[in-house]
């Protein structure tokens, strides 16, 4: 059996909430303990082994019990039942910073917080400059933080409790701070802490990130253990969840446009847009890599021959990241009488990476020159990870490797 | 316990630099303020009660026909500013400190015993213009080596009720104004501001509420050993080192049972 640097058995934590605030000393004389009082169980049961040396993560939806056990981990909360016991020095990466005095200076602020978190006089003098070299305020160590932002707060604390040499670190969703620069930084250091054979604890919503760095996954839901097993294949079932419950739960994507009299004498009048499943269905969301259609509806109200429709797709950060035309895939509508029309896209093998993106509708003539219809923002659907993979950048393109020895005979 | 303070003293030490260095940083004075406002006190006291209230001090101990009111005042509020002082620094030391109590997981009363060690270099400036004014006035004595194991009690005993009070504050909302309330009429239950023996020819209830009053204990044999440079009984100081001690434990003891949640309690 592997060395466990963690283990948790049974955990439950239960939280008092008081219906009736009875915290000063006159309410609990006159009227002795607060009787309505509503349990609530932040954890039920938990049971981790986490090997010594593995990357663990923990996720889970806001309120699954995460943080909890994080915190019970570091021993900030008892379990009110149930064991854990820790082998090696824990560092938590809790709230970065969470004990620098704003009067102080960078330095001094290193000081405390080195012997806070159990550094020796000595061990913090010889990773002083490490430290400040890592968080790259040099030229700011001897200003009291208080005048620092709180990107430069945060690289500090970071810094900090990475280098107390833990055997063990917990890390609570503070890797998204910093720049892309700090954060990379960030992620180095950790991956070095691994090949070291320090075991690493992580909580987090960025699912990426944790794909990239885990051994092991455990999802928590309301407090209990839902799986427990290799990172991909748990943050898929996690997603695949995720994603039913919101389609269940919210609309689905699709526009009618309200046009002014003036649009209706038109030749030709977008009306309608939707986002379909490639069976059809109505969908709320896309997936990264699933086919799926969106439908455009617009009446004629002449003959008119094969006009020329753009859909165009913006990212939410601005960019335009691509369009569709059916001129481009030489796709002619033929010559289409005055009607109702709808016209059925689909978008193959959905290379959306996941982010929100919005919907232009443009429509020209057959020469592709004259403008018949123009609808701004259309739509705005958002595209999900189905795998889990959230790749960096707005879209992916099909790519083959192929591997070589150079200096063959 | 003992071996627990010690093991954590890198830490207690951090606590007290971060006091020290951020206490009076951002006046030009600096330390300077710390002695102003007990010297004021003393100035004003002095002359309401010596001039005013005609409140007599006993006689000095190098010289029987010579008195110094002032000097017996504040041989009496250095022991009392060392005891309120404690009192109130402690209390408020695990609020103060809550943010980084939710956040990290140490021993909760390092902080608590950090801001006393700064409270404690107050004191001992304190002392110093009291060994002054003294010398001053040439009223020195062997006696006065037995201020050293006298104030260390006072600290000890103001220290343990500090443990419970700091513990009690972050629990419950009223302990802080209680305690200000208490402190206020127990100044005046302690032979600060008259000497014992005016106490002693009145209401015989109002002698005995200030005879049981720990700080009288404190204050009286500081005086005696101070300013009148007698050596009390031979059980006296220690009697009051084992108080101060007992008290001290058992404040550490109760602090550290009600202190297990203190992550979730701030």
């Amino acid at each position: 059996m592997t060395q466990l640097a963690i283990h948790a058995e049974d955990i439950s934590k239960r939280f008092v909430r008081f219906t009736d605030q009875r915290n000063t000393l006159k309410e609990r004389l006159v009227r002795g303990r607060a009787k309505k009082s509503q349990d609530f169980w932040a954890l039920k049961n938990v049971t981790l082994e986490i090997p010594k040396g593995s990357v663990y993560g923990l996720i889970g939806h806001n309120g699954s019990g995460k943080s909890t056990m994080l915190k019970i981990m570091s021993g900030i909360y008892r379990p009110t039942s149930g064991t854990i016991t820790t082998h090696g020095r824990l560092a938590a990466l809790i709230e970065l910073g969470a004990g620098f005095h704003p009067d102080m200076t960078g330095r001094e602020n290193i000081k405390l917080n080195g012997s806070i978190l159990g550094l020796t006089k000595k061990e913090i003098t010889d990773a002083t400059d490490e430290i400040i070299d890592f968080s790259g305020l040099k030229d700011f160590i001897d200003d009291p933080v208080k005048h620092y932002s709180s990107g430069m707060y945060v690289r500090l604390g970071f810094a900090v409790a990475v280098h107390m040499r833990p055997e063990i670190l917990l890390v609570d969703e503070v890797l998204a701070v910093g720049d892309e620069e700090f954060q990379r930084k960030c992620f180095d250091h950790l991956s070095a802490l691994r090949k070291a054979g320090k075991t690493i604890v992580v909580v987090s919503h960025g699912l990426g990130q944790l794909e990239g760095l885990c051994d092991e996954v455990t999802w928590l839901d309301h407090g209990e253990v839902q799986r427990t097993g290799p990172t991909t294949q748990i943050i898929n079932a996690y997603l695949e969840r995720v994603n039913t419950e919101e389609s269940a739960r919210s609309r689905q994507v699709a526009a009618t446009r309200t046009t002014t009299a003036e649009q209706d004498k038109n030749e030709l009048v977008v009306t309608q847009a939707q986002i379909l499943g490639s069976a059809g269905e109505p969908l709320n969301h896309t997936e990264t890599g699933k086919t799926f259609a969106i439908k455009v509806n617009f009446t004629t109200n002449q003959e008119l021959l094969g006009p020329n429709l753009r859909i165009a797709f913006q990212h939410e950060t601005g960019p335009l990241v691509t369009m569709v035309s059916n001129h481009r895939v030489h796709a002619d509508f033929g010559v289409l009488p005055a009607n109702e029309y709808a016209v059925t896209t689909k978008i193959l093998d959905n290379p959306l990476l996941p982010g929100r993106y919005r919907v232009h509708i443009d429509v020209f003539d057959y020469t592709g020159t004259r403008t018949l219809d123009t609808w701004n923002e259309v739509l705005e659907f958002p595209v999900r990870s189905a795998s889990g993979e959230i790749g960096q950048g707005f879209v992916t393109i099909p790519a083959t490797f192929e591997i070589a020895p150079t200096n063959a005979p | 316990m003992l071996a627990t303070i010690y093991q954590q003293r890198a830490l207690v030490r951090a606590f007290a630099a971060r006091d020290i260095s951020t206490r009076y940083r951002t006046s030009s004075l600096g330390w300077a303020w710390s002695l102003v406002q007990p010297l004021v006190a003393l100035l004003v006291y002095a002359a309401v009660f010596s001039l005013v209230f005609k409140i007599q001090a006993p006689p000095l101990g190098a010289d029987a026909d010579r008195t110094s009111f002032a000097a017996f005042l504040f041989t009496g509020m250095v022991t009392w500013n060392l005891f309120s002082g404690l009192l109130l620094q402690s209390m408020g030391s695990l609020k103060s400190n809550g943010e980084l109590l939710r956040k990290v997981h140490f021993p909760a009363w390092t902080p608590v015993l950090g801001t006393s060690l700064v409270q404690l270099i107050q004191v001992a400036l304190e002392v110093l213009v009291l060994i002054g004014m003294f010398a001053f006035q040439r009223n020195i004595g062997i006696s006065w080596i037995l201020m050293i194991p006298i104030l260390l009690a006072t600290a000890l005993f103001a220290q343990g009720v500090g443990f419970i009070l700091s513990i009690a504050n972050a629990r419950f909302g009223d302990v802080q104004y209680i305690v200000t309330v208490s402190l206020g009429a127990l100044y005046f239950l302690t032979p600060v501001l008259y000497p014992m023996s005016l106490v002693e020819n009145t209401a015989s209830w109002l002698a005995w509420i200030v005879k049981l009053n720990p700080m009288t204990w404190f204050v009286t044999a500081m005086h005696e050993t101070m300013y009148s440079l007698q050596f009390p009984d031979w059980w006296v100081v220690p009697a009051l080192l084992v108080f101060g001690a007992v008290t001290f434990t058992v404040g550490f003891k109760i602090f550290q049972r009600w202190s297990e949640d203190i992550g979730e309690i701030l």
